[in-house]
């Protein structure tokens, strides 16, 4: 396999910044995202804050009302069939496509593929199917399944790119744009592709947020500036996020030989799954200890290797000890002692798009030299006993990171980043 | 000189619902549909076919003519067609076949297709008509 893979565009709308300069700052600083919600104006919720998306206004189920920012441009045709996270996204991918200087025929050409991962957009199914139900089904938004249901990002972002590589859909939960990332490197390893867009995106509404309330999987600390706090003792739920990233993925001889911005090196990913539960994790975080290893071998690195792991861990009493413990079995047990963070300290948990955000920010971070800290992190739970958790972030530049993310049916993924030498 | 066509009696669904559905466009045009609801006059249906095409046409702007077939002049594709007659079934209240689309190629063919649309609705017993 002589193939590798680098990173050269990055589009970001997140809760912590909405372009690449505002996001490395919100890391640098361990700025958060996260504000107070009142959700449907309901002031008896037990949820009281989420990871939200400034400067759009895209709540209503018409796109007629949204409001985007100017510089961005959205034809109409593209407009009509959209959820509200899809304009996230196309948004994000703009970006990404302009930081990675793609012009021409470079996504249009076939060698150009798009994976995406979102969960598709509750809100509007929901508003379709009242609207569908109400005429007891005789009539109904012509584009109501293409805007609301799993795969609306790949529909439409592939149709307004034009692209005419693979394209395609994940759909694993909070590991699904990781399975997305993992994936466009095996696509471009085999020379299948030679780009991969990879594009992860999730709305920050009552529909999609508050189901897991039902789940008691979310935090119901009142104050923004805490309630997301990973790793800590005192953590009680995860905070609920929004927003989109984009991700472009080259071959790397390719990138070298076009003068690209190559940010970092993706030099290997793995899964495993833990065969456990449904919505819980292994409890001694057994699939995720094995993904790592497999993701390790895969890149060709001993644990002692990584410099810093951007850690999945949402602020779950269950899924943050879970890690901890595998964390613990990789590394703790082979004598390393990589720095490790969650970034949803800062971010909150947007969901599908977890896994390509925390591996951007890792590709931030091996380019711009530095290992985000882990905000609201006061008393770390026992179950990190060993485990290297800086509070501040860090000014040193890591050679190696891994990225994990985890979600339902027990699915986890990893990621090894690689410091780009040129 | 033509005989002036005959009131269209449009059923009326909750003012909300249109009031909700046209506010985006301009105070002539939801004006118009207060005249074709209240009086039933053709000419106000006709105003509104041309608006909801306008608002729905791929390229903004454009001057609009009864000649014009939507797909081959005007760039709309078959999913844009479709939201027209979701609008107008939305708005009017009517239901609109497969068959009745396949029909339509023209802005005036449009035009006509509402009309009759309405009229037949009109005709139809009170029982007919869906609320």
């Amino acid at each position: 396999m002589n193939r590798s893979a680098v990173v050269t565009g990055l589009g970001f709308i997140t809760s912590i910044g909405n372009d690449r300069a505002a996001v490395t700052a919100s890391l640098r600083a361990l700025r958060g995202g996260i504000e107070r919600v009142e959700f449907v104006g309901n002031p008896a919720l037990s949820v009281k804050v989420a990871g939200t998306v400034k400067e759009f206004a895209v709540d209503s189920p018409s796109w007629r009302d949204w409001r985007v920012p100017e510089r961005y441009v959205i034809p109409r045709e593209t407009l009509r069939g959209l959820a509200p996270h899809g304009v996230y996204a196309l948004c994000a991918t703009d970006q990404a496509i302009a930081d990675a200087g793609l012009t021409g025929d470079a996504l249009t050409d076939g060698a150009t593929g798009l994976y995406c991962a979102s969960a598709g957009s509750a809100f509007l199914l929901h508003h379709h199917l009242t609207q569908m139900h109400a005429a007891r089904f005789e009539r109904g938004n012509p584009l109501g399944v293409v805007m609301s249901i799993a795969g609306t990002l790949n529909f439409n972002l592939a149709a307004h790119y034009g692209i005419r590589g693979a394209v395609g859909g994940f759909a694993a939960a909070c590991a699904s744009s990781s399975h997305a990332l993992g994936c466009a490197l095996d696509d471009i390893r085999l020379g299948r592709q030679t780009r991969m867009l990879i594009v992860g995106a999730e709305e920050m509404n009552a529909e999609t947020i508050l189901p897991f309330a039902a789940m008691r999987a979310l935090s119901t600390h009142p104050d923004p500036a805490t309630a997301s706090r990973p790793f800590d003792q005192a953590r009680d739920g995860f905070v609920g996020a929004g927003g989109a990233v984009c991700l472009v993925l080259e071959e790397a001889e390719t990138a070298r030989r076009r003068g690209a911005p190559i940010y970092a090196e993706l030099a290997g990913w793995g899964q495993a799954a833990d065969g456990h539960n449904v919505a819980v994790s292994h409890p001694e975080g057994a699939g995720l200890a094995a993904a790592m290893r497999r993701t390790l071998a895969d890149a060709g690195v001993a644990p002692s290797d990584i410099d810093y792991v951007n850690a999945h861990a949402t602020s779950t009493p269950t899924g943050d000890r879970s890690e901890a413990l595998a964390l613990r079995s990789v590394f703790t047990a082979a004598g390393a002692r990589p720095r490790i963070s969650s970034t949803k300290g800062l971010t909150g948990h947007p969901l599908s798009m977890a896994g390509v955000m925390e591996a951007a920010f890792c590709a931030l971070a091996l380019r711009d030299g530095f290992i985000p800290g882990n905000a609201n992190l006061v008393q770390p739970d026992e179950a990190c006993a060993g485990l290297e958790l800086p509070r501040a972030t860090i000014d040193e530049a890591p050679d190696l990171v891994l990225n994990n993310s985890s979600g339902f049916g027990g699915s986890n993924v990893c990621h090894v980043l690689r410091r780009w030498a040129g | 000189m033509s005989p002036t066509p005959a009131p269209i009696a449009v059923p009326v669904p909750p003012p909300t619902a249109a009031e909700a559905l046209l506010r985006h466009f301009p105070a002539e045009v939801r004006a118009a549909y207060g005249r074709l609801r209240d009086t039933g006059d053709p000419a106000a249906a006709d105003t509104l076919v041309l608006a909801i095409v306008a608002d729905h046409l791929p390229q903004k702007g454009r001057a609009l003519a009864d000649g014009q077939e939507l797909i081959a002049d005007l760039g709309f594709d078959s999913v844009a067609i479709s939201e027209v007659v979701f609008f107008l079934e939305d708005l009017l209240q009517v239901r609109v076949t497969n068959a009745e689309i396949l029909r339509v190629r023209t802005i005036g063919d449009l035009r006509a297709f509402v009309r009759t649309k309405l009229a037949a609705q009109a005709a139809a017993p009170a029982s007919a008509l869906r609320a």
